[in-house]
């Protein structure tokens, strides 16, 4: 099975505690923050290198940024990808149909029973992107999947809908899917991994590479500005070192007949 | 501006809630911009949805089809498109569910309509639509604005548009879908619920609820302490399920169990809305979290930027040294 898992490079501000937005009013102050791999993108390639390893084809790492996203590549050659494809352009403020429509061409140009992308990414959490891709390719998709069973020419998935019910599928392929967090445990990786990544060539492709001109790719969504969200009422905080604190909350608790 | 189109979705011939708060924003959209507001449901016995959604819409449009029992995403946007080609609403509004997300964006793609997902407010600006998204985990809203289309997709966040009920007599327009075919590449194969566990969260008067911050699955125990110092049982947030720590049963959320406790104590939760919507009805919220901006303090009603770690040891002893005062 010919696999390609679609990945991306997210700025960690899960425990930033200043995010400041820049200048131009569109984009934030990333010069201080830490850059990772998309977490959902981490069990799209457990589960990508798990399908591989079970029923053998290739799997193809596919990412859209400048060349610091090689390193999401290098993480996903080091967990078992054969090649990784980076398209050369900056699309993290565009309008999902427009990296939808780079990743399109890209995905006909490689071999493809299975296409994986992450439910959704950190940073902008639209949780569009996969299934316009799958459209454009005018295949079938299912997102959210936290379950996946696959054989030579279909794939068995569960879908999460709320409240603990999941909806289940049979799909032919050829196929997408959204990978949802905890569908595996995503593998530590190892030096030797990471030593064996380093040693792979990376292929890079431009839009002229992939025959789109930049006026094909006509955002239909526009950033207009970013801003901080108004200051809510918030929490009462109890200051203090931590013993001190523990026995306000424990006062708190104990008055308000908690205990 | 021609209408705003709500897309209804429905399970067990019962409307989502999502979709009353969805009516509820359409409605305003609607008056303020003089215009129609239209809802769409699809399906088998639909007639009481129907019903229900003409109290918010001035004219609902029932797509009936026998073979369509479920909302799947598939043949919803099979008899949807032809649908909002030939009325043209100006807005198509829906919930940002799960069901939304299989069938939203491809919809997009298939109408050309530009789409803005999971958005936290909608408002119309000279005629022109423009939506805050919440972004960067909750710490920056982003506004974004749309290029000329006639439609544009708009999916809202759960929990961001309050209810506002509505009492019209909208019309009931029945219209006929017979096509069901080309779904063969994808077949529903029936619903699956979680099992039953043993602990039920939705009972207890005291959570404590552990997240992401709880770091490693050794120092869940310490929650456990707390929990039984305080008569309660220990919840969590996506994560933590996600790595095993704990079943599913436990979590707290919109992909897991809406709880109402007295206290909802939340140990290195982020607060995200997935997992705020789940919590949002406790009498009263106390939050420890190391990072002061985690938006769990926006919705908590005490806090403690602090260290779990070192936090949580000094309220267990202080806890049980009290109780033991006071016997």
């Amino acid at each position: 099975m010919d696999i390609v898992a679609c990945i991306k490079r997210v700025p960690d501000t899960s425990e930033v505690d200043v995010i400041k937005i820049d200048a131009s009013q569109k984009d934030i102050e990333k010069d201080r923050l830490v850059f990772k791999i998309n977490d959902w993108d981490e069990y799209v390639l457990e589960e990508a290198v798990q399908l591989r390893e079970k029923l053998g084809g290739t799997l193809t790492a596919v990412t859209v940024g400048h060349n610091d996203w090689d390193d999401v590549l290098r993480r996903a050659l080091a967990m078992g990808a054969d090649t990784g494809i980076r398209i050369d352009q900056d699309v993290s403020a565009e309008d999902t149909h427009v990296v939808a429509k780079i990743l399109k061409t890209v995905i006909q140009q490689i071999p493809h029973d299975l296409v994986l992308f992450g439910a959704q990414s950190e940073d902008f959490g639209s949780g569009q992107l996969g299934a316009m891709v799958a459209e454009m390719l005018d295949i079938p998709h299912a997102t959210l999947v936290v379950g996946l069973e696959a054989e030579e020419k279909r794939v068995r998935v569960n879908r999460e809908l709320e409240a603990g019910t999941l909806e289940s599928y049979t799909i032919e392929l050829p196929a997408l899917l959204t990978i949802h967090t905890g569908i595996n445990q995503p593998r530590y990786i190892s030096l030797g991994g990471i030593k064996r990544a380093m040693k792979k060539e990376l292929q890079v492709m431009s839009l002229s590479d992939l025959q789109l001109s930049p006026d094909a790719l006509n955002p239909m969504v526009r950033l207009e500005k970013l801003e901080l969200p108004p200051k809510g009422e918030g929490a009462e905080l109890i200051t203090g070192a931590p013993g001190e604190a523990a026995e306000q909350l424990t006062k708190i608790l104990k008055d308000t007949g908690i205990f | 501006m021609s209408g705003i189109l709500v897309v209804a979705e429905h399970r067990n011939k019962s409307l989502a809630d999502i979709v009353h708060q969805m009516l509820s924003k359409g409605r305003q959209l609607a008056d303020q911009a003089q215009v129609e507001l239209l809802a769409v449901v699809i399906g088998r016995d639909i007639d009481a949805s129907a019903a229900e959604l003409a109290r918010w819409a001035d004219r609902v449009i029932a797509v009936k089809n026998d073979r369509l029992e479920e909302p799947l995403a598939g043949p919803y946007q099979k008899a949807l498109s032809p649908l909002i080609r030939e009325r043209k609403p100006k807005i198509v509004l829906m919930g940002h569910s799960s069901f939304a997300m299989d069938m939203a964006p491809s919809l997009s793609v298939e109408l050309e309509a530009p789409l803005a997902t999971d958005c936290v407010d909608i408002s119309l600006q000279n005629g022109d639509v423009l939506v805050t998204r919440s972004i960067y985990n909750g710490k920056v809203n982003a506004i974004h604005s749309f290029a000329q289309s006639e439609t544009v997709i708009i999916t809202g966040r759960v929990g961001e548009f309050p209810v506002e009920d509505c009492h019209r007599q909208g019309q009931v327009e029945e219209i006929e879908f017979a096509s069901e075919e080309g779904f063969n590449y994808k077949k529903f194969e029936g619903y699956l619920e979680e099992e039953a566990g043993g602990v039920d969260i939705t009972q207890a008067e005291v959570l404590v609820s552990v997240g992401r911050g709880i770091k490693e699955k050794k120092n869940i125990q310490m929650a456990e302490e707390l929990a039984e110092v305080l008569s309660g049982v220990v919840s969590c947030s996506r994560p933590v399920v996600d790595y095993g720590w704990l079943p599913s049963e436990r979590q707290v959320g919109l992909s897991g169990k809406t709880v109402k406790p007295k206290l909802y104590l939340g140990l290195g939760i982020s607060g995200a809305f997935q997992h705020v919507v789940g919590m949002k009805g406790a009498k009263m919220t106390v939050a420890i979290n190391k990072d002061a901006k985690a938006p769990i303090f926006s919705v908590a009603n005490y806090g403690i930027v602090g260290d779990i770690l070192q936090v949580v040891p000094e309220l267990i002893s202080k806890i049980s040294e009290l109780k033991g005062k006071t016997g």
